[in-house]
């Protein structure tokens, strides 16, 4: 259960480095995105990973993954990324995918105050539910459109500093706090060599978990 | 025919080009979504305008989209217009002319029936055709006002000014009203044999006409424009019921305006409408030349031919240069304001409005279907049509099979296939449903591309009922946030639903369906489900509401209810287990790696993946699924994995999901030519659901409704086999079938199954995972290219030895519902001893 091939992933990155001095440490982080549907969770996703915008990005059913491998200093972060469906309904397979991951970042759209309330229940839920240890950012998107907004700056930035979250707003769109956003997270992040080949499947990650197939 | 030369003049299809108001620079809307261009919503509104058909209105046939905003609009042309046939005729009587303008006045009958205005009825845009005597007329051009919504859509303005109602000019549209003045202005010019005021400039036009408007109680409109033309003595020589519509009809207040319908009751039509009419009926027996039989199809048909033959609008209209390409330089901006706003040269000649029609050319077509026999065009569904002594029929059925073996694309581009496949369904549909029989098996070789949403809907066994006018789409409820936050990102890539009216159309769609079902609620991915038939049926939505709606209790059975999990668990491990029976390796390797189904194939099947492909191939997947039954989507699940097996089986856990988050491109006619082997080699009892749909009681030695419970499922990597598919692959196909037995010798050799293979489940060490541990002899070949069924009487035996069989890679491994002891119950007796 516990060999995957990550360990060889990551090893592969200490090939790439040009003088073979293999100082350089490399973890692999579970990263979750939740939030209310059409907030553009999948647009940071893509964003993030590919650096391109889609204006009618599909709505995301069950959930999407997605990796992308960053460098913080001598470390290298691979972040493995399961983006969810964002209507209420699909929200009992959500902790299949929240359930062991390391960072989430929650997403409401700040023309929405619906969607900000429901990041709200997301942050309890995760708080409540998650591991302890989980790194939760929320997001602000869709910046661009900063001249329609309804959810204050200021509120948010308040409410996630009352809880221990990141903020940031951010924009799929014009690329803006996207990087930003997951590097503060990968920053946050412990990095020690536990990480390596942790089992980061959506299922059955936690040791006291094996036996227990969590999406049943 | 060489008769077809003379009289293709008589039905033709022609374009106009114009170019749509171009959105400046990069704004969005509200939601930061981009503008949707007004040409996909000119596209959109169009398509309502193909469905009129009648005897006085051109049909419209097609709206293309081309660079910049172009629009194109493909109808049906005939004759010619009323300013040639004026000339062409030395004199025309008043009363012909009136049998003319009563012609334009049913259409606009027919229009004001559908809530649509001409507003730019005009000369050029009334189309005549003398026939054998008798004078046809058509409208044509009469759907520019409503497409472009009342021009919003275009930059130039709609209508004639010579003919426009002096309401128009002070702004006010969407008044049939409006159209029965340009009538009777057209008819009064016909009738005093005049051109109205051809020497004025428009603005000194447009001033007359508010000139009128301001006089309105003065009143006298035709006397004023008779005397200004000094054709005064001539209006006073019309008769006298003329004189008094058109004065009626040229009244300054909309509402002294007769309705068309009441314009059709006066009486100087009474006498004419006999007249014409026993005209036409005199003379129509005997035509002077025979209409080409291709003439006779419907010209939607004739126009799907023509493109097939390889008629290309875009070209016709660069022939006759009315599209014109030039140098991108010369449209650079020369300032570029700070603020976004650019300075450009002025936009050339060839961007103007060009009201010239191109006639599209039928002659290749016709010469190309020329050699096809009548029979073809009309085939007859219940007579024998192979006679063994025709040997010309015979090869052309045997070339006819020939054809259908070639690759689906090529035969959807073969004009000649397409043509008889076309002729044929029209032939099954008018007859649907008692031809439902005969169109499933022509339905199993191919659907023709033309009538796709129809033939769908006969295999879903659709009868329009009316229903679905009934049904509220217009209440609020809880959904319309979800609903209207996915339309807006579902299949936006296709014009059609892109544009507005597509919206529009899904949103009523949904809610209809939402409302139809309340015990189902809206689930993500019914968009996408119902955008195939929204697509097919963009102009018949209760043909595609009916379609989702026998759709989904076929395929989908309680999958939209609230909490659904039940039944996708269910599904899942059904799928996990028809993966192990198809492909035991592959299906082991992924669930060694944790690929579970839960991660990736839930939009798979929720929405039939019509979420996951674009609609060009989910159109050719559900061709097939259609035929199929609530299994069939199954087996589409497991062709995929099928095709990528290779990738799949040298992955990981990563990889194989990044694979399928991204899904590469499938073939998909390989894909269901795969998934429809498996599904023709599969026993049906090894789908067995509890949540499937059933149309019977279950049999005896049927795998019972409550029997396999979710945690069965979920314990055995092998579906179970019911004693009734074993027993009827025993007497029907012996071959097909490798019994295994799991008990013990002696209880083998008091009663057992003919030619079963005797394994004691006691003796065997499956601890290796090698056939040839077993020491059975030839095993391997014994059980190969067949179905193996595990039979003990301890089911834990069963399911044991069946994953050891998976590990081992043999190929379609089940397990005996119930037991060896079930097979005692079968009548006759199919079990001897030693």
């Amino acid at each position: 259960m516990a060999t995957t091939p990550r360990s060889g992933g990551s090893g592969s990155g200490a090939a790439q480095r040009p003088n073979g001095t293999s100082q350089n440490k490399s973890c692999q982080f579970k990263l979750v995105l939740l939030g209310e549907s059409a907030v553009g969770k999948s647009s940071l996703v893509l964003r993030f990973v590919k650096g391109q915008f889609h204006e009618y990005q599909e709505s995301t059913i069950g959930a999407a993954f997605l990796t992308q491998t960053i460098c913080i200093e001598d470390t290298v972060v691979k972040f493995e990324i399961w983006d969810t469906a964002g209507q209420e309904r699909y929200h009992s397979l959500a902790p299949m995918y929240y359930r062991g991951a390391q960072a989430a970042i929650v997403v409401y759209d700040i023309q929405n105050q619906d969607s900000f309330q429901r990041a709200k229940t997301w942050v309890k839920e995760l708080h409540k539910q998650a591991s302890p240890n989980i790194v939760i950012a929320l997001a602000g998107n869709k910046a661009d459109l900063s001249n329609i907004r309804v959810v204050e700056f200021d509120e948010a930035k308040q409410y996630a500093e009352e809880n221990g979250l990141l903020f940031m707003e951010t924009s799929a769109k014009t690329g803006m706090n996207v990087n930003d956003i997951f590097l503060a997270i990968a920053k946050k992040l412990p990095k020690n060599d536990n990480n390596q080949g942790s089992v980061i499947k959506p299922n059955g990650n936690e040791p006291t978990q094996t036996t227990n197939n969590c999406c049943k | 025919m060489a008769t077809g030369t003379g009289t293709t003049e008589t039905r033709r299809l022609c374009a106009i080009t114009f170019f749509a108001k171009l959105h400046p620079g990069d704004v969005c809307g509200s939601n930061g979504l981009p503008l949707t261009p007004n040409s996909i919503a000119i596209l959109g509104r169009s398509q309502r305008l193909k469905e009129l058909q009648h005897e006085h209105l051109c049909q419209y046939l097609d709206v293309v989209r081309s660079k910049h905003e172009r629009t194109i609009v493909v109808s049906e042309y005939v004759g010619c217009t009323l300013e040639e046939h004026v000339k062409r005729q030395t004199s025309t009587s008043p009363a012909q002319m009136l049998c003319i303008f009563q012609q334009v006045a049913s259409g606009l009958d027919v229009l004001h029936g559908h809530k649509l205005v001409v507003h730019n009825l005009e000369p050029r845009h009334i189309l005549v055709e003398s026939r054998a005597g008798a004078v046809h007329v058509k409208l044509f051009n009469y759907g520019m006002h409503y497409m472009t919504k009342g021009g919003a859509y275009v930059p130039f303005p709609i209508g004639n000014i010579r003919y426009m109602a002096p309401e128009r000019l002070l702004g006010a549209n969407d008044n049939i009203k409006s159209d029965i003045w340009a009538w009777a202005m057209l008819l009064l010019e016909q009738l005093l044999q005049t051109e109205l005021w051809p020497k004025l400039k428009l603005s000194n036009i447009a001033w007359k006409l508010l000139a009128f408007a301001r006089n309105a109680n003065t009143g006298g409109v035709v006397e004023k424009i008779a005397r200004e033309h000094q054709r005064w003595d001539r209006y006073q020589q019309l008769p006298l019921p003329v004189r008094e519509l058109l004065e009626r009809c040229l009244s300054v207040l909309p509402a002294q305006r007769p309705l068309p319908a009441e314009l059709l009751q006066h009486a100087c039509f009474a006498a004419l409408g006999d007249h014409s009419q026993a005209n036409v009926a005199k003379s129509s027996p005997s035509p002077s030349l025979p209409l080409p039989l291709l003439l006779r199809c419907p010209l939607a048909q004739i126009y799907h031919l023509w493109q097939l033959a390889g008629g290309d609008v875009q070209a016709e209209l660069k022939k006759e240069g009315l599209i014109r390409s030039e140098a991108p330089i010369l449209s650079l901006p020369q300032i570029v304001r700070l603020s976004g706003a650019s300075v450009c040269p002025p936009r050339s000649q060839s961007h103007l409005m060009d009201e010239r029609v191109v006639l599209l050319k039928l002659q290749p077509l016709l010469q190309r279907l020329s050699r096809l026999p009548a029979s073809v065009y009309f085939p007859l569904l219940h007579t024998q049509r192979l006679q063994p002594q025709q040997q010309q029929q015979q090869q052309q059925l045997q070339q006819q099979q020939q054809q259908q073996e070639l690759p689906l694309l090529i035969r959807e581009r073969d004009i000649e296939y397409q043509f008889r496949r076309v002729r044929l369904f029209t032939r099954l549909l008018l007859g649907y449903p008692h031809t439902a029989e005969q169109l499933q098996r022509e339905a199993a070789i191919d659907i023709p591309p033309l009538l796709r949403g129809p033939i769908w809907a006969a295999l879903l066994g659709v009868l329009p009922n009316a229903s679905y006018a009934k049904i509220d789409k217009f209440t609020a409820t809880s959904t319309d946030r979800q609903i209207e936050v996915d339309i807006p990102r579902c299949h936006q890539y296709d014009e059609l639903l892109s544009s507005p009216d597509g919206h529009r159309k899904l949103k009523r769609l949904l809610k209809a369906w939402v409302t139809a079902h309340p015990q189902y609620v809206y689930w993500q991915g019914l968009d996408s489900l119902t955008a195939p038939f929204l697509y097919l049926n963009f102009n018949n939505e209760e043909l595609a509401f009916l379609s989702l709606y026998r759709f989904i209790p076929k395929y989908l059975q309680w999958f939209f209810l609230k909490d659904n999990s039940a039944i996708i668990k269910e599904y899942l491990s059904k799928f996990s287990q028809l993966s192990a029976f198809h492909e035991p390796l592959l299906a082991q390797h992924l669930a060694s790696i944790n690929f579970i189904p839960e991660l990736f194939a839930i939009p798979w099947f929720l929405t039939m993946f019509s979420h996951v492909f674009p609609l060009h191939k989910i159109l050719h997947l559900w061709d097939k699924l259609m035929l199929g039954d609530s299994s069939y989507p199954l087996f589409i699940g497991v062709a995929i994995l099928k095709q990528l097996k290779s990738t799949l089986l040298s992955s990981g856990f990563n990889e194989c999901i990044l694979l399928f988050s991204d899904l590469p491109d499938i073939v998909m006619e390989s894909c269901v030519i795969e998934s429809q082997k498996m599904y023709e080699c599969t026993p049906k009892s090894i789908t067995h659901r509890q949540h499937a749909l059933r149309s019977q009681p279950a049999h005896v030695l049927d795998i019972g409704l409550a029997d396999v419970e979710l945690r069965h499922l979920q314990a055995e990597q092998c579906p179970r086999i019911s004693a009734k598919d074993v027993h009827q692959l025993l007497m029907q196909q012996p071959e097909q079938l490798a019994l295994i037995d799991l008990r013990s010798v002696v209880e083998y050799g008091r009663v057992h199954v003919p030619h079963s293979i005797n394994i004691p489940f006691a003796t065997v060490q499956l601890g290796e995972q090698r056939l040839e541990a077993l020491q059975v002899p030839q095993l391997e070949a014994q059980l190969r290219q067949r179905i193996v069924v595990c039979v003990s009487n301890i089911h834990q035996h069963a399911v044991e030895f069946s994953h050891f069989l998976v590990a081992c890679g043999v190929l379609r491994t089940c397990i005996l519902h119930k037991g060896f002891n079930v097979l005692h119950s079968i009548e006759p007796n199919i079990l001897i001893s030693n």
